[in-house]
């Protein structure tokens, strides 16, 4: 990967990779080690939304903390706009802070229960130094106006909210210092369908008008379909396939891609989940299967896929797919 | 209502009486000291080998309607204001409360979303299926015990013979969630209440985890009560469904029937708001608004509030009307099924 800077990525991850430690067992516990993402590549380009789906335990959110250093990543590189976010000191973090948010799953636990609106919001803006004074409170009015909220939100507490408008609030918290990036941590899950689309068509207006770039990241098939561009497919902390949405839900590759697809279900009887007894337990992150993570499940396993990861290769324009049928 | 009475009657496919009757339910709930109808005249029948799922969204009565059944309304802040419930021939409303409780988890099979939340971090699960036999069956231990392994083998715990000892903790979700299927059959119930069984699962272990109930039920000739949020599962594994709003059925049929032709401006616009894998992404249409509290519902149509084809004849409720030509599916709405 040479530097292009006529259209360089707006984030650029290589590599990257990150282990924890845990302690498990009793009454002896053991130190066991958790490979959570495991040589990770990818970029985002700006105004895109890229997903990012797999089960719990795939490393998916591990990928976005690593990304923003509110974990340290073991080795590999991050680079937002041409920085180093690895390598950025304080001050350069700071300002790094303001380009890159975070939406989270469930705002309620992201916002303090006695703080009114007008504060959680207004903080970052005086903090960063954007607005001051009377600034601040126009500035909290036009954030709560951009997410849909009427100005009379900002007198009050994050209890008096409904779920949907809390996610509200926490998106307008990460729009308040103007950023280029957001990171969507399931940021519809826990919302009923109808408020949930609510969000998502709030989100894309958001990429349009604002040209922010997203990481979306989530575990349901359908949303992401509907709100990316691109999408990374991850197991066990490696990526097994990636492309645009288009084609990789038209024509997923990966097995795992498939077994994803075809367990989700749809509104429609004639198409009903691809429901398999046979199929075995997946296996923990803690001791994952040797060569493909995925070869206990798969239906094709060959011999080497026991044996030899194989390598995320490209198959098309923009299309790459870490799987031996594919080689 | 006596209207409603006489298709339920019906809707029962066989002469066999239905495994679940539920007739002008309405389950009140007290907010601030006063009384509010959360689940608003419900009536059903589930027979035995079908599964009827309840759908709709936060806060519409499903789990509510669910929890009546099983008579475990929280005492003081919940209570059962009219109706009749008939389980497995037992009158459920009329019974004491021992009465009920030697109907759970003997001929009332129940499974919740959270399995970590209903099994005991402290017991193994050979000892918590094993519970069940000994309390309801009067079985000793030993035999108990011997049970339990046969039920973790039926819901295919893989090595259950070397896990019959082990506990919750040592479980992945989907297992655990095996688990409490092994526990909610362990007295070979006709019936069976799952509420949200795999909404806190994986989709891969979802779709296991279904796979595994309908083969269950088609074994045991269960009657399913399966409570849900999410239209996709319904499709997957219902026979037949009934979406809530506000407390109230707004729409009820068979399965095939209802997505042919969900017809409930609100089935319509629930549909619509739903992102699909299997389709190219299209506009979203998601429903203005959101649902009003108790307090605040509406008199008459409770989703009046939030639908575009309201007209001034909703301030009425509707009643729950069949549709022309589909004696089954009926639809509570002054304009698409007047």
């Amino acid at each position: 990967m040479s530097a292009r800077p006529a259209a360089a990525p707006l984030l650029v991850v290589r590599d990257l990779a990150k282990t924890f430690k845990a302690k498990r067992g009793w009454p002896v516990p053991k130190t066991v080690s958790v490979r959570a993402i495991d040589r990770v590549s990818f970029t985002v380009e700006r105004g895109e939304a890229l997903g990012i789906v797999g089960e719990s335990g795939c490393g998916k959110s591990t990928v976005a903390r690593a990304c923003l250093r509110l974990i340290a990543p073991d080795a590999g590189e991050v680079r937002f706009d041409g920085l180093d976010v690895v390598a950025a000191g304080p001050t350069e973090l700071r300002g790094l802070r303001r380009r890159l948010q975070i939406v989270f799953q469930d705002p309620a636990s992201a916002l303090d229960p006695r703080q009114r609106i007008a504060d959680a919001l207004g903080e970052p803006i005086r903090v960063h130094g954007i607005a001051k004074g009377r600034e601040v409170e126009r500035a909290v009015e036009r954030l709560l106006d951009e997410v849909g909220l009427p100005p009379s939100a900002a007198r009050r507490y994050p209890h008096e909210f409904s779920g949907g408008q809390r996610q509200r609030i926490g998106i307008a918290r990460a729009l308040a210092l103007g950023p280029d990036l957001i990171f969507a941590d399931e940021p519809v899950s826990a919302l009923d369908v109808s408020v949930q689309a609510q969000i998502l068509v709030l989100l894309d207006q958001l990429r349009l008008r604002r040209r922010l770039a997203f990481v979306f990241i989530s575990h349901d098939l359908g949303v992401v379909r509907h709100f990316c561009q691109r999408v990374l497919v991850m197991y066990l902390g490696r990526i097994v396939e990636e492309g645009p949405v288009p084609a990789i839900f038209e024509e997923p590759l990966h097995p795992y891609t498939r077994l994803l697809k075809a367990s989700s279900p749809v509104p429609d009887p004639e198409q009903a989940v691809a429901m398999n007894l046979q199929e075995g337990e997946p296996p923990s992150p803690v001791n994952p299967p040797p060569g493909c993570h995925f070869h206990p499940r798969c239906p094709f396993v060959m011999e080497r896929c026991r044996v030899t990861a194989p390598p995320l290769t490209e198959v098309a324009p923009g299309r790459r797919v870490a799987c031996h049928l594919f080689e | 209502m006596s209207a409603l009475a006489a298709v339920a009657v019906v809707e029962s496919p066989s002469s066999e009486p239905a495994a679940i009757a539920v007739d002008g339910l309405t389950t009140s709930i007290r907010i601030a000291g006063n009384w509010y109808d959360a689940v608003r005249d419900v009536s059903f029948t589930v027979s035995r080998r079908e599964t009827l799922a309840l759908v709709g969204e936060s806060g519409c009565g499903k789990s509510l309607t669910a929890l009546s059944v099983m008579g475990l309304l929280p005492a003081g802040v919940g209570r059962i204001s009219s109706g009749r419930i008939v389980v497995d021939g037992v009158d459920m409303t009329a019974a004491t409360e021992a009465g009920r409780q030697a109907m759970r988890g003997d001929r009332i099979g129940m499974i919740f979303q959270e399995p970590m939340t209903s099994l005991n971090p402290v017991l193994p699960v050979g000892f918590q299926i094993a519970e069940a036999l000994i309390e309801h069956r009067g079985m000793n231990r030993r035999a108990a015990q011997k049970r339990a392994l046969e039920l973790m083998e039926l819901v295919r715990i893989p090595a259950a013979g070397q896990r019959l000892d082990a506990y919750p903790h040592q479980f992945s979700g989907g297992m655990r969630q095996r688990v409490m299927i092994a526990i909610a059959l362990a007295c070979s119930p006709k019936v069976l209440i799952a509420d949200e069984p795999t909404t806190a699962l994986d989709v891969t272990i979802q779709a296991q985890v279904l796979a595994l109930l309908a083969d269950l039920q088609a074994r045991e000739g269960l009657a399913v009560l399966l409570i849900t949020h999410n239209l996709g599962v319904v499709a997957s594994v219902a026979d037949r469904v009934m979406v809530m709003y506000g407390g109230d059925v707004v729409e009820s049929g068979p399965v095939k029937a209802f997505f042919r032709r969900p017809t409930h401006p609100y089935s319509e616009a629930l549909l619509a708001a739903m992102p699909r894998v299997d389709r190219p992404s299209e506009a979203l249409a998601p429903i203005p608004g959101q649902v009003p509290t108790l307090p605040d519902m509406p008199s008459g149509c409770r989703y009046q509030s939030r639908c575009p084809l309201r007209i001034e004849k909703c301030a009425e409720r509707p009643p729950l009307n069949p549709l022309p030509g589909a004696p089954e599916h009926r639809v509570r709405c002054w304009v698409r099924a007047p």
